[in-house]
């Protein structure tokens, strides 16, 4: 008898133990469950659950990896040990072991800490509830750690993981049942209860923090602080983006930042991915690069023809090109990853176009306005997903009547 | 631009439910159904937009101090705004009678489904509250009155649509037992606070958080000032 029979009959004089949810966990992550369902109407699809949300991660791996090697880039450049890169994406100075194994040893807690976490919750909750466990939180897990600062202490990542999946999703009955995102809303967490961990100039690279004291000390300034373009934008200083973080950079991700949200060349292809397999809505991601845009150009618009003077605070970042927006900060990762969870995010293709572009014009706007948040994106997805809802409430409403409509011509 | 930065502020920045927490019963008791929320929202905007101005000419040729000074130059240094709640809440209490009838008289269903809370929207704290803060925040001219009272009414209107179109949506979920009905509605309420939180602060430029270091500054300052001086008197009396 295989291990696979032997564990279908453990399961099978288990049945009605209280633990076995978790078992059954385990067993249909390891194996696909060998019964099928017996009765009623069901849909056959090769794409369950599991699979999307392995999906969704396999598109994540890239950013994953760019961060670990970046997070050590980051370290050693603000430490002054290594030369900035120079040749293109596949500079040797970038893909050193010695970068990943200080992003490795940083990056692989964080990981550890939110699944661990995350999935007892998970596992709690399902004993409780007599349910299966669902795999919803193989996404949230892998998002959270990408989203978060390199220095966090892992306590306050767990303290976040917890509210997030209890508050956020479990008393709402679990996943697919929850109105905000629970990975934003454990970033939100975190922003807010714990603002000096989330904000500022230091915590965006690794050991940034005793460099800044080294150079209060007397040491050399001949290394930046771990500030991330949008934080210098915000407090108008042009300076950076057009040196340490020109486009070129920005685009491939050799910038300080969350650790998977810098390097927007892997996001797109992620995002490409998903687009393929038909896991991510294209129309939302479209249509939040849009609404970006829209919002960006606006701006442009208003800094070129000098209705705000430049010595506003707001001039910095009005007067940064509006494709430039795309580029830098979380925008590309909350457009791919975030904004398009099929749970929050509106149900209904023009309610998704509606949804989308409302992301991207938000965020935008929040950047520019809001001083206390440079970086939009998280709350901007928050906020529609608060109305997505509403905003398909309406657009069902406007199908019904327009059928309602078709139905009496033809009866008339 | 005055105008709409107040109109834009009082919608996202100073939300009524989420950042002063306002008019909370009716919009956690009539949120269950979109069609009724839009209706109490839509009557909520029309007494605000109503009362607020009204309010405003009240308070200022009657209520503030020097207001009846129209009267004569001996009635210059009156000062009636002790009368304030009561003269608000007439006013309140007479436009929401009116819509009553107003709505009774023209969508029936609505009356119904609106029930007991139509009259109670005469003291909804959010109506009153938008006349008090009118009064408050100095408010400068009628206009700008009556723009403050429909968006801070369109602020209410969108946070009821809102957790309406979500209670519809998780009707099917399966919420904890213990937490069906009120307690996920409050739950959901934190969440959607969260996600307001974004416009928190903006269009400030940081003001507000500078504000409270110089604050501290200046106590600092008076609280050295006064030991000083204790000192000097403690000095005086050993000499």
């Amino acid at each position: 008898m295989g291990l696979k029979e032997k564990l279908h009959s453990f399961k099978e004089k288990n049945r009605n133990k209280k633990w076995i949810p978790a078992f059954n966990a385990i067993h249909t992550f390891l194996y696909l469950p060998n019964e099928t369902t017996h009765n009623g109407t069901h849909i056959k699809a090769a794409d369950d659950l599991k699979r999307t949300m392995n999906t969704v991660i396999m598109a994540m791996v890239p950013c994953l990896l760019f961060g670990m090697f970046n997070a050590g880039y980051q370290h050693h450049l603000a430490l002054g040990e290594i030369q900035a890169v120079s040749g293109g994406f596949l500079s040797a100075e970038f893909w050193t072991l010695d970068n990943f194994m200080v992003g490795f040893w940083k990056i692989i807690p964080l990981v550890i800490v939110s699944y661990g976490v995350g999935l007892l919750i998970e596992f709690i909750f399902a004993i409780i509830n007599k349910h299966e466990v669902e795999e919803g939180y193989l996404v949230t897990g892998m998002l959270v750690p990408l989203i978060v600062p390199i220095d966090i202490p892992l306590w306050m990542l767990a303290v976040a993981v917890i509210f997030g999946v209890v508050i956020g999703k479990e008393v709402f009955g679990g996943t697919g049942m929850n109105i905000l995102n629970p990975a934003l809303t454990i970033r939100a967490f975190l922003f807010f209860a714990y603002p000096t961990w989330m904000s500022g100039d230091k915590v965006w690279v690794h050991g940034a923090d005793p460099r800044v004291q080294d150079l209060a000390a007397g040491a050399q300034p001949d290394a930046i602080s771990g500030e991330t373009i949008l934080g210098s934008l915000a407090q108008n200083n042009t300076s950076m983006i057009d040196t340490t973080a020109d486009i070129w950079n920005a685009f491939l991700g050799f910038i300080p930042g969350s650790i998977g949200e810098t390097s927007t060349l892997l996001i797109l292809l992620g995002g490409l991915f998903l687009i393929f397999s038909k896991i991510g809505s294209w129309r939302i991601m479209l249509s939040s690069v849009m609404g970006a845009i829209v919002m960006g150009l606006i701006f442009n618009f208003v800094a070129d023809s000098g209705i705000i003077s430049e010595s506003s605070k707001f001039y910095g970042l009005m007067n940064t090109t509006f494709w430039h927006h795309l580029l830098i900060g979380g925008f590309a990762f909350g457009t791919v990853f975030m904004a398009t969870d099929p749970v929050t995010a509106s149900q209904t293709n023009k309610g998704k176009w509606i949804y989308g572009f409302l992301v991207g014009f938000i965020s935008i706007m929040i950047r520019v306005f809001n001083p206390a948040y440079p970086e939009g994106v998280m709350l901007a997805i928050l906020l529609m997903n608060v109305f997505a809802p509403t905003i398909d409430h309406y657009v069902i409403q406007g199908n019904v009547k327009k059928r309602m409509k078709r139905l009496k011509v033809k009866t008339a | 631009m005055e105008h709409i930065e107040l109109f834009f502020k009082s919608i996202f920045i100073d939300n009524m439910v989420f950042s002063v927490f306002l008019g909370m019963c009716s919009y956690l008791a009539v949120s269950k159904k979109v069609a009724t929320a839009v209706g109490l929202g839509a009557a909520v905007i029309f007494v605000l937009a109503i009362t607020v101005p009204l309010n405003w000419l009240l308070d200022q040729y009657l209520l503030q101090p020097g207001a009846l000074s129209w009267l004569g130059a001996e009635y210059a240094d009156y000062d009636l705004s002790f009368l304030s709640f009561i003269m608000f809440i007439a006013t309140i209490a007479t436009m929401v009678q009116l819509v009553e009838i107003v709505v009774e008289k023209f969508s029936p269903s609505l009356y119904n489904s609106l029930g007991i809370f139509l009259p109670l929207i005469a003291v909804n704290c959010a109506i009153l509250g938008g006349s008090l803060f009118m009064q408050s925040r100095e408010i400068e001219t009628l206009g700008l009155a009556f723009n403050y009272g429909v968006s801070s009414g369109i602020g209410w209107f969108l946070a009821i649509l809102a957790i309406a179109a979500i209670r519809e949506k998780i009707r099917y979920s399966n919420v904890p037992a213990p937490l069906r009905g009120l307690g996920i509605t409050f739950i959901i309420t934190g969440l959607m606070g969260i996600g307001f939180l974004s416009f928190g602060g903006m269009l400030t430029g940081g003001d507000e958080e500078e504000k409270p270091a110089t604050e501290t500054a200046i106590n600092v300052n008076e609280l050295e000032t006064e030991k000083a001086k204790e000192l000097a008197d403690n000095t005086k009396i050993i000499e």
